[in-house]
């Protein structure tokens, strides 16, 4: 590590204080609101921190509203569909990365399809597709359309985390006797588990703040995530902005934790596969 | 009896009474939602089932703000409802699809059906002339003004004409940091418009009787120029050219500005939040030709013909809207009663809801009804007027083109829905 | 697949070996079949009959609708001004929002690439913007925007940004830097991410037998550290790119497309068009004039990576 002057120091405390700040501010303000009580959310609308603060909204969101119930089914979902996507995606990443075959730029094409165009195009024809098999109004029919919509860039993570493992490793295992499977699953995944959690990571974020199709797929209580849960503070009367944000503080909670604990290891992970790109 | 014989009458007699307890489940869903009405839906559900043993209802609650791309997604896959709560804008585009089951043979077997308001039934009759829908409340714009601001500002009387409301609202917006008007440029703005632009050209006539519209005339233009003069002229607040429902409200009960039209069913969320002595409800300013225009919506309750128990449907909405359910679904959704002797009843002769029986007495305010069952015009409320309404308070185009781009999509539509498309 | 020596031994090895030539021969397809069928079952199939609407007339609700109109709506795309508006603004939404977020999530990257103190704190708290779910966030941000109860506005004019406190999302002109401000904001996490990760991957060394060259550090930038980041931002900004043009949540949440449709892009346009219009078969149409813009640019990409590539 080379020396560095005072000023140099500086400027890099400096910048790195206003991206916390810019990043910061933000969720601070959503905390603000959320314990401003509702005669004060327009009079005091630009003051830092409400003259009178309340835990009324986050006692309602608790104990009144059916929020509890809507965490519960996200928790349900994201963590399922996280589980889902990185075992897939780590069969099919392995597969990109380790073997030439016939067919696989055109499915590494089709992958990069999926995700260029605008999902609403396809809201009709997955909820008709998902009706007969009575997959709509559930939490199983999220799980299965969030799998998949993860699947393509989850696969890219994980491939580039397997192109960062030398292949030897596996066929010196082979030479042995092993299979390729079993070589797979007892050398090459424990090398990769900061890949594995970086993409857990990703798709459990992704699928937990997912709002259109649990929106338009489910329209029971029963089955409605929290963003759902949400958009039902917005009604036809008011927007009722104090609950709306102690819930989203709520929601944040266990991402965040999440995060904590997983964000190591996504720059860790991120890093053994980089190089290849 | 020998004991086989026994067993198989006992069987054929647990079975049969199985069969006569087999569960009927009837989904219900409701969308202008909040959880008040769910609370108050429920409770009517409840005495419905009570009464009718066996049946058991499922209320769906869509949130009103996605409520429609909701319903329409879950209908055009087969998702549908037995009964559900019907917004006059939909009626014609659920009914014209062939979705909706005819109420007339129900209706006219009814004992109530002659209890019923007159106009509330002629909105319902407005596809095809049959009752597609049992309506629960009518929604008559008023003007809901702010009395302190208005004492602020030395105004003793809420305005009777249009002139007077561009004076106290110049009054007003001389406070500082207030404004006259709380104008919703956003979506949900066309009525405003429509009210202004018939007081203005003196009629309410959106069409000739050759299809054409009206809109592009003299009179409805110098409406809608009147209305971009209070915003150019700063009577309504800057940010309000993307208000909508919420933001007019909200901008109402924070004192920012101190008039707004709106329907009873705004008057809970103001209620809420203002105590009564705070704010007032006086009937919509007239015009030059002494006439105001206050346009009229409607609510209720449709069956949908893919509905394996129409009967029992029937028998719902019966609960949910004969004198007494409807009452009591009145009083919390804050619509106008359908039912003639319920005028009389205590609740509606409070102070604050004296300000709409005002205006249904006042033969110069005529509640005027949206051509709603025309074929495209949500996409005109929603999306061409949004789009053209800003533009023409931003100053990007005059009043005179938007009502031109008005007329010109409201003829092609009319001329289509008289072809019969 | 290798040749495999051939055994003198006949029948039952030739059919050992084919079998085990045929198993080798599967085995890629086997672990990559689950998730290609689930891909294609769950947005190839939906996609491909959402793209068959764009050449019906396919009306939600209207059970009569559905004939074939073959080129209809896209001869209807090309004469709505609305659509080359909404154009206009996916470039310029899509343009300044990738700038953005790919020029300060590299600086964050090179910052947190030196070890300081509370280091791992400090990553932590810039990247927790990413965890928030975009209707959250979206409303978060117009509610700062607004005068009434927000205080950007104030701290705008105060900067001589603005000449007034008004919200800016009702500014026609420039309603669309809100919603890019909410985006770079959720997005810089991204980039930082995974810039970070393929500069954690340079080796020191280079950069101290540079540094012992005499070379000063914007010549090791330019000379080592973008060259070695070249093919990750290559692939990033692509997949950044073409999400970022199909992401109309902060758009629809903060201004529905308003001011005067001044921040309409063509994935909220589609959204109107479908929902609002009822009219799925010019949605489908400009959806797929989109697909078919962001493939041209995939490729385009794609091509450039590969000659960055075979230069270095």
């Amino acid at each position: 590590m080379e020396q560095h002057g005072k000023w140099y120091w500086a400027l890099h405390y400096f910048l790195l204080a206003a991206f916390v700040i810019f990043a910061l501010f933000p969720l601070f303000w959503l905390l603000k609101v959320s314990v401003t009580p509702n005669d004060l959310l327009y009079g005091e609308g630009v003051r830092p921190w409400p003259s009178r603060s309340t835990a009324d909204h986050y006692a309602s969101v608790i104990a009144h509203s059916q929020f509890p119930l809507f965490f519960r089914n996200s928790v349900i979902v994201a963590t399922t569909t996280a589980v889902f996507s990185t075992l897939l995606a780590a069969a099919a990443g392995y597969g990109f990365s380790r073997f030439q075959f016939r067919g696989k730029y055109w499915i590494v094409g089709l992958m990069l399809v999926t995700q260029m165009f605008p999902l609403v195009m396809i809201i009709a024809p997955i909820f008709s597709l998902l009706k007969p098999l009575g997959l709509t109004n559930s939490l199983t029919g999220l799980v299965i359309v969030y799998t998949a919509f993860n699947l393509p860039f989850a696969s890219f993570l994980m491939q580039s985390f397997f192109d960062a493992i030398p292949k030897d490793l596996e066929e010196a295992a082979m030479l042995d006797g092993a299979s390729r499977f079993a070589a797979f699953r007892r050398i090459v995944v424990p090398l990769t588990l900061p890949g594995l959690a970086a993409t857990v990571g990703f798709v459990f974020t992704a699928a937990w703040s997912e709002l259109l199709f649990a929106l338009m797929l489910n329209s029971s209580s029963a089955a409605s995530t929290f963003p759902v849960g949400l958009l039902a503070f917005v009604s036809k009367f008011s927007v009722d902005f104090g609950q709306m944000m102690a819930a989203g503080v709520l929601a944040l909670l266990p991402v965040c934790i999440f995060f904590v604990f997983i964000q190591r290891h996504l720059v860790q992970g991120l890093t053994a596969g980089a190089v290849k790109g | 009896m020998s004991g086989v014989l026994k067993q198989v009458l006992l069987a054929a007699c647990v079975l049969s009474a199985a069969q006569a307890r087999a569960d009927i489940t009837l989904k219900l869903v409701e969308v202008l939602t909040s959880p008040e009405r769910t609370e108050t839906l429920q409770s009517l559900v409840n005495t419905f089932e009570k009464q009718n043993p066996g049946t058991h209802v499922e209320i769906t609650s869509l949130a009103w703000s996605s409520s429609f791309e909701k319903l329409a997604t879950m209908v055009s896959a087969g998702d549908t409802p037995d009964v559900v709560e019907m917004p006059d804008r939909w009626l014609s585009l659920y009914a014209k699809n062939g979705n909706l089951e005819s109420l007339e043979p129900f209706l006219a077997q009814w004992s109530e059906t002659k209890e019923l308001n007159g106009r509330p039934m002629e909105m319902a009759r407005l596809v095809d002339k049959t009752a597609y829908m049992l309506p629960y409340g009518l929604y008559l714009r008023a003007l809901f003004y702010n009395k302190i601001l208005f004492k602020q500002a030395g105004i003793a009387a809420p305005p009777k004409t249009m002139d007077e409301f561009r004076d106290d609202a110049k009054k007003i917006a001389a406070l500082p940091g207030k404004s006259g008007y709380c104008l919703r440029g956003g979506p949900g703005g066309l009525n405003a418009w429509i009210m202004f632009g018939a007081a203005m050209a003196g009629n309410n006539i959106f069409f000739r009787p050759d299809g054409g519209s009206t809109l592009s005339d003299p009179g409805w233009v110098k409406g809608a120029a009147w209305m971009v003069d209070l915003y150019k002229d700063g009577l309504a607040p800057r940010d309000s050219v993307n208000w909508g429902f919420n933001e007019i409200v909200a901008g109402f009960y924070s004192g920012t500005c101190a008039m707004v039209d709106q329907d009873t069913d705004a008057l809970i969320a103001i209620a809420e939040r203002m105590k009564p002595d705070q704010y007032g409800v006086a009937p919509m300013p007239k015009g030059p030709s002494g006439k105001a225009y206050p346009t009229v919506g409607y609510a209720g309750w449709s069956i949908f013909k893919s509905s394996l128990h129409k009967e029992l449907d029937w028998k719902l909405i019966k609960v949910l809207d004969d004198p007494a359910g409807n009452l009591i679904w009145n009083k919390r959704v804050g619509a106008l009663p359908i039912y003639r002797a319920a005028e009389q009843a205590p609740f509606y002769s409070s102070d604050q809801l004296k300000g709409w029986f005002q205006e249904l007495s006042d033969p110069d305010e005529v509640p005027t009804l949206m051509p709603t069952n025309l074929p495209g015009f949500a996409y005109f409320a929603d999306s061409l007027v949004v789009r053209t309404s800003q533009q023409a308070l931003l100053g990007q185009i005059s009043p005179e083109d938007m009502n031109k781009q008005w007329a010109a999509y409201l003829t092609k539509a009319k001329k289509r829905e008289l072809s019969g498309k | 697949m290798t040749a495999q020596p051939r055994p003198i031994k006949r029948r039952a090895n030739w059919r050992d070996v084919s079998w085990r030539r045929a198993a080798l021969a599967a085995e890629p397809y086997l672990y990559t079949l689950p998730s290609v069928l689930l891909i294609c079952a769950v947005m190839i199939v939906p996609l491909v009959i959402g793209l068959s609407y764009a050449f019906h007339d396919v009306r939600l609700l209207d059970p009569t609708s559905g004939d074939f109109v073959g080129l209809e709506h896209f001869r209807e795309l090309y004469a709505d001004p609305a659509f080359w508006n909404a154009l206009r603004n996916t470039v310029t939404w899509t343009v300044a929002s990738v700038i953005l977020q790919f020029g300060l999530g590299l600086i964050l990257a090179l910052l947190l690439n030196r070890l300081f103190p509370g280091r791992a704190l400090v990553q932590l708290l810039v990247f927790l913007p990413w965890a928030i779910p975009s209707f959250l966030s979206g409303l978060n941000w117009a509610w700062l925007f607004n005068p009434v109860v927000g205080p950007l506005p104030y701290w705008l004019k105060a900067l001589g940004v603005m000449a007034a406190a008004d919200n800016l999302l009702s500014h026609p002109r420039h309603a669309l830097w809100g919603p890019i401000i909410a985006n770079v904001w959720w997005g810089i996490p991204f980039f930082a991410i995974t810039l970070l990760a393929a500069l954690q991957s340079i080796p020191a060394d280079i950069y101290e037998a540079a540094a012992i060259d005499g070379a000063g550090p914007w010549v090791r930038f330019r000379r080592i550290t973008l060259p070695f980041l070249a093919p990750t931002m290559a692939i990033t900004i692509l997949l950044r790119t073409v999400w970022i043009a199909n992401f109309a949540d902060l758009i629809v949440i903060m201004t529905k497309g308003g001011p005067a449709d001044s921040t309409q892009i063509l994935s909220s346009y589609i959204f109107t068009q479908a929902f609002q219009r009822l009219d799925f078969g010019y949605a489908s149409a400009v959806a797929t004039v989109l697909l078919a813009l962001l493939l041209a640019y995939a490729m385009a990409v794609m091509a450039l990576r590969a000659a960055i590539v075979r230069r270095n």
